[in-house]
């Protein structure tokens, strides 16, 4: 099959592909290609310029900037898994993008594609909201940042304008004492889905929680904020109840469809297993933080 | 901007370290270019959305779906594929390994598993089997089961790199060739990306077809305007229902029911209603946005609980209610035998509609021959004998005018076993417009043309006495058959006709019927009609076992079916050792420590099976013939003409052996088999074997793959060609040497005397002395099954078969008992398929069926919405198990001779997947404590069950 019709564009520099982003009819920005092209081929969407981002080094690349972690947009799911900054401070990422796909699409897709395809079902969002990570976007004469977790407008749709291009995500180093955990429901081992996902992070100060995020992903349009189920655990000791206590409020949180991968009910049921699981995991990650601290 | 769109540029690809300037389209992905213009056809086209991985190719080293890169992206690139993985004849390690453990089957994933793990073994040399299974994640198998792709790959190692032909050659001072596990004859093609399969040819002057299909579900056709497809440019030929023949086809003789195009009538969407032909794929696909259909939408059915109460939908006018076949059947008498009975439990039970999904897609090529008097036609069936037949149907030509050519295969498993309309189209529009016309599925269309398995909604009750005999047995089933008969017919049949070749039943009852919905016609799938009444008796008899006290096993020795029985169904039995696969099941997989002594959310379960090792009777009555001349003729209990047909030929330097057979090698291992037996009757090397089973011009009859009938029929015929040879040589030898030819033998290459050790003589050059006298060498052979096949009641043909083969599997899992979620972790399974002629090929078919038939148990299904539109056609969202997803698998042959099979040897390929249903599902009710009776037992139905349950306590 040959995609009628499209015309491809190599711009040489970051400036070069905002512009040609701002002017072109109907122009996508052409990454790892592994979700737009799938969308084009099945005649999803309608794209009549594709700009190739192939040959712009400013989107590469996983660094330490300061005290947060900068990844280029460009960022394959390969490299986020097997960096070792992403692992020494984020490891929650790092599995979360192990979960996705395959081999081959994981070497193809990015980080950039992952956000702001802004599909429910996407894996990477629910850890890095949880881990308070914001975008960079740019247009032709400005750039802004913007939390991640204001980014999500609806099922594919996302705040970013005619134009605008994100660049990076910065994610801030998690404080010490802090546990991310991501936890995936999907209905076999590769090439799938999330039915559902969750992240959670726990900061745990003088043995209480000092903070706490859930994020809940494929039971909403966007990533949800679990915002009751955050927020009761804050000032708390963590023990089994009070995380039973937090999974059950975060299930009443999500608001799941029913569609081929599962059920309004079965969603919510794995809302509430994998939030208390991801949660056990956060606790046991700072436990295990404290122990090496002594 | 200027404006480029759609127009051409010259990119310059680094392809294999060669380079080529080609002139590509902005839109075209590297698959497309490198298959369609750079003609390097060993990346294939599976899916076209970056899911099976049969188009990987090495980008600058790293594993990419080239179906997801665009061509003029990837200048700059290094790109390797298949076709430079072996340096100038010579085979890395790791073709090597994947020849020698078995790890091919169709081969059409095949390249794309061999680039993804060439990255791995790059990476790392000595991958662990978690690692192994992560860098392979995106190559999808239907074929293997995987379990020996995984140990080419960890034993790589152990191959030198060699020169070719290494599958061979390397065996070539062995003989005694049946019974040995010897790799595959066409592994070095599939390892090396040579293998053609039928969209890997190319003819000149070529133009491709496209399908308009009905986007309604039931309609009339009021008008259809081709007018501007026509005039668009770059068409050459628009055919709609008025330009096909007022000819029905489909597969059951009583039921031919479709139409190439369609008449009047849509009864499904996807139904074909037009075709484009055009210069290029992407311009006929582009023409068929402007054809405009007017249709009259009628209500449509789509299931056949609703289609068969008065006033629903009528899909044909002669299939009243829309019962399209009806099934009655009793034998014995169940009253008698549930009164007889002390314990007596009914069941229903749900199976899935889950469709074959062969990697590779349907594909015809067709051209005209001789002046255009004959035509040529390459499709990628499992059965080229029925695809001549009907096409000599539906184009009303002799079959002598016909000549069908059935390239590599990449699977078919019931998808592939009937006339396409891609075969007619291709064959009609070739015909019309002078030049080769080529066809293909996409992923989606497969999905719409479908002929996967029926759902069958199945109602089971079992009699038995104290002790755990079978007093009685009673079925009900409904199939939901689609809107075309397709194979279905026999379906129903079969849904009843197996359940008593694996237990001793006295008195059975079976009422069956098939009926017409608004959806992609149904038809045979490995196994044809039997897995899910196979899963609903066994889970049946599983429950009973529970409900008696009585091991699950234990139970079914004590009714386990007996060698030399008629079954109360009329079927003979022959060889049967399906006590000993139980015994041995049990032994090996430790059953008696583990079941009911398995911690929650761990358990084990059993299922068993059994399948014909070929179908008695032909699919149609009567002679080879065109079938519009044939006069209707009353069904004579015999084969009319023999179901296999061999010519081997011995080539004039007496060095080769050529013997031609029209058997379908589909991935199963025909080619290899029949080569085997070819080379142990001849006494001759497998080396010098070649076989030929393309082209119908050069190879006899043969029936083809479906009712697992090659090996045992097709093996008959060879074996008796080549006795033929032997007499003939014999003959010729014992004139020279002034003895009796009994008192010659072959072996080893050569012939020589049973006593006399002087008089020995090079195998070819007997064959050379015998041209020089008599000309060509050539021996012919066939196999006719046996007459009086079967009882004399109205569809006792169906199940009828020279010999049954039997298994048993024992399935462990783990199941999450929070979210439902199903790990499948080790099967054991012990087979009854005769003698062996290859282990390893049959290994290779349990562990295959073993994971296709856990992934229909758990996770496949067709899914449709309440409109008649298939939600999942396509593999992100339709779910063939992945590399990650298997179980570790342990297969095992019991000792058995089957007199009838050619060196006792009987079937494997569809009874294997037979037991895996219910060994699942007992394995999973074992681990919950809750059954689940409707497939696929998904993670949904396991925690709901479960909730229900703890609600109830």
């Amino acid at each position: 099959m040959v995609i009628s019709d499209i015309a491809l564009h190599f711009p040489k520099n970051l400036s070069e592909a905002i512009r040609l982003l701002g002017e072109l009819e109907e122009a996508r920005v052409l990454a790892g290609g592994t979700d737009l092209l799938i969308e084009i081929k099945q005649g999803l969407v309608m794209v009549k310029n594709l700009i190739s981002l192939k040959k712009i080094k400013e989107l590469k690349g996983i660094e330490k900037k300061g005290n947060r972690i900068r990844m280029g947009a460009l960022s394959t799911l390969e490299e986020v898994m097997s960096d070792p900054l992403i692992n020494q401070y984020i490891p929650a990422l790092a599995d979360a993008a192990a979960s996705m796909a395959s081999f081959q699409i994981r070497s193809m897709a990015t980080v950039g594609g992952n956000i702001s395809s802004a599909v429910p079902s996407a894996d990477l969002p629910p850890t890095l909201i949880a881990a308070e990570a914001t975008v960079e976007l740019h247009c032709s004469d400005s750039s802004r940042e913007v939390s991640l977790s204001e980014f999500f407008t609806g099922p594919r749709e996302m705040i970013c304008g005619k134009g605008e291009l994100l660049t990076s995500v910065f994610i801030p180093l998690p404080p010490d004492e802090t546990g991310i955990a991501f936890q995936k429901f999907a209905l076999r081992e590769a090439s799938a889905l999330a039915v559902v996902n969750v992240a959670s992070k726990l900061t745990i100060k003088k043995g209480k929680i000092e903070r706490a995020l859930i994020v809940l992903g494929a039971v909403a349009p966007t990533p949800v904020l679990a915002s009751k189920a955050s927020g009761l655990l804050c000032g708390n000791k963590p023990s089994d109840s009070l995380f039973e206590k937090a999974a059950l409020t975060a299930r009443e949180e999500g608001n799941p469809i029913s569609d081929i991968r599962g059920s309004i009910w079965h969603r919510k049921e794995l809302i509430q297993v994998l939030t208390r699981r991801t949660l056990d995991e956060a606790l046991s990650q700072v436990q295990g933080k404290l122990r090496r601290g002594k | 901007m200027k404006e480029e769109r759609g127009k051409h540029r010259i990119v310059v690809l680094n392809v294999n370290s060669e380079e080529h300037s080609v002139a590509v389209k902005d839109g075209e992905t590297l698959l497309d270019v490198l298959r369609d213009k750079l003609r390097l056809t060993g990346t294939k086209k599976g899916c076209n959305l970056g899911v099976c991985g049969a188009c990987t190719v090495l980008v600058n080293g790293q594993p990419k779906n080239s179906c997801l890169l665009l061509a003029a992206a990837c200048e700059g690139d290094e790109i390797t594929t298949i076709e430079g993985v072996a340096g100038e004849g010579v085979l890395h390690s790791l073709q090597r390994a994947f020849i020698n453990h078995g790890a091919i089957q169709c081969g059409f994933c095949t390249p794309g598993m061999i680039i993804s793990a060439l990255d791995l073994i790059k990476r790392n040399p000595d991958p662990s089997e978690d690692e192994i299974k992560e860098a392979l994640s995106g190559n999808l198998c239907r074929c293997t089961g995987y379990t020996r792709i995984i140990d080419a790959v960890k034993s790589w190692k152990k191959y030198k790199k060699t020169k070719e032909p290494p599958s061979r050659s390397y065996d070539s001072e062995k003989f005694l060739t049946v019974g040995r596990s010897l790799p595959r004859v066409d592994a070095a093609d599939k390892v090396t990306g040579r293998a053609k399969f039928a969209a890997d040819y190319y003819f000149q002057n070529m133009l491709y077809g496209k399908i308009l299909h009905s986007p309604i579900p039931h309609g009339r056709i009021k008008k259809i305007d081709t007018s501007r497809a026509e005039n668009f440019p770059g068409v050459k030929l628009v055919l709609t229902g008025k330009d096909v023949p007022d000819i029905t086809y489909g597969v059951s003789p009583a039921r031919y029911d479709e139409y190439i195009l369609a008449k009047e009538k849509v009864r499904y969407v996807g139904d074909e209603v037009a075709a484009v032909i055009a210069v290029d794929e992407e311009t006929a696909e582009g023409a068929l946005n402007l054809i405009q259909v007017e249709y009259e939408e009628l209500p449509a059915v789509f299931n056949p609980t609703e289609a068969v109460q008065e006033g629903a939908p009528q899909l044909h006018e002669r299939y009243k209610n829309n019962i399209n076949t009806h099934v009655d059947h009793h034998f014995g008498d169940i009253e008698k035998g549930f009164a007889e009975a002390d314990c007596i439990r009914e069941e229903e039970f749900v199976g899935n509609h889950v469709y074959q999904n062969p990697l590779e897609p349907h594909t015809s090529i067709a051209y005209w021959e001789n002046d255009g008097s004959t035509l040529v036609l390459y499709s990628s069936t499992q059965v080229p004998h029925y695809v001549h037949y009907m096409v000599a149907r539906v184009l009303d030509i002799p079959l002598g005018d016909i000549r069908i050519i059935r390239p590599t295969v990449g699977g078919g498993f019931g998808a592939k076993a009937a006339t396409t309309p891609l075969d007619l189209i291709t064959s009609i529009a070739s015909k019309k417009t002078g030049r080769p016309v080529k066809m293909l599925y996409s992923r989606k269309e497969m999905f719409l043309y479908g002929r996967g398995r029926h759902k069958q909604y199945m109602k089971f009750k079992i009699g038995v006495k104290k002790d755990g005999r079978i007093t009685a047995v009673k079925s009900k089933i409904y199939l939901d058959g689609g809107a075309y008969s397709s194979f279905g017919v026999i379906t129903a049949y079969y849904a009843g006709s197996m359940i008593p070749t694996l237990y001793m039943i006295p008195n059975y009852r079976y009422e069956g019927f098939r009926i017409m919905t608004n959806k992609p016609a149904c038809g045979a799938m490995r196994g044809h009609g039997t897995p899910q009444p196979r899963f609903a008796f066994e889970s049946l008899l599983s429950m009973i076992a529970d409900d008696l006290g009585i091991d699950p096993v234990e139970i079914r020795l004590r009714n386990a079916m007996e060698a030399n029985t008629r079954t109360c169904n009329d079927l003979d039995v022959r060889s049967c050792e399906f006590k000993s696969t139980l015994k041995e099941v049990e032994k090996k997989s430790g059953w008696r420590e583990k079941y009911g002594k398995l911690p929650p959310g761990k358990g084990i379960g059993i299922g068993c099976g059994g399948f014909v090792s070929g179908a008695g009777y032909a699919i149609y009555r009567g002679q080879v013939q065109r079938s519009l001349e044939k006069k209707p003729e009353a069904f004579q209990k015999k084969a009319i003409f023999p179901h296999a047909n061999a010519i081997v030929k011995v080539s004039e330097d007496g060095t080769a052996v050529i013997p031609l057979i029209l058997a379908a090698e589909i991935g199963q291992g025909a080619a290899t088999v029949l080569s085997q037996m070819c080379a142990e009757s001849l006494g001759i090397s497998l080396s010098r074997v070649r076989i030929r089973m393309e082209d119908s011009d050069i190879s006899p009859l043969d029936l083809g793959a479906y009712s697992s009938r090659t090996t045992l029929m097709g093996g008959n015929a060879v074996v008796m060609a080549c006795r033929d040879v032997l007499k003939k040589l014999f003959a010729t030898v014992s004139e020279i040497w002034g003895c009796k030819p009994q008192e010659l033998e072959a072996g080893e290459n050569r012939i020589f005397h049973k006593r006399d050790k002087s008089k020995d003589m090079e195998w070819a050059e007997a064959a050379r002395r015998y041209f020089n006298e008599h000309g060509p060498l050539v021996g012919t052979g066939w196999y006719k099954p046996p007459e009086e096949l079967g009882g004399d009641y109205k569809g006792a043909a169906v199940g009828t078969s020279p010999a049954f083969s039997f298994g048993s599997s024992v399935c462990e899992c783990r199941v999450d008992l929070e979210t439902g979620k199903v790990k499948i972790e080790r099967f054991t399974d012990y087979h009854d398929c005769g003698t062996p002629i290859n282990p390893q090929a049959v290994h290779a078919q349990v562990e295959g069926a073993v994971v296709m038939g856990s992934g229909e148990t758990i996770m496949e299904e067709v899914i449709y919405d309440g409109k008649g539109n298939t939600l999942n056609p396509n593999l992100h969202d339709y779910l063939l198990m992945t590399i990650k997803d298997v179980p570790e698998i342990f297969s095992g042959i019991v000792d058995s001779y089957e007199p009838e099979g050619p060196y006792g040897a009987k079937e494997i390929g569809e009874g294997a997947t037979l037991p895996v249903l219910a060994a699942v599902a007992h394995s999973i009710a074992n681990a919950t404590g809750v059954w689940i009776k409707d497939l696929p037992i998904t993670p949904e139905k396991i925690l709901k069950a479960l909730k229900n349950k703890e609600e109830a306590a």
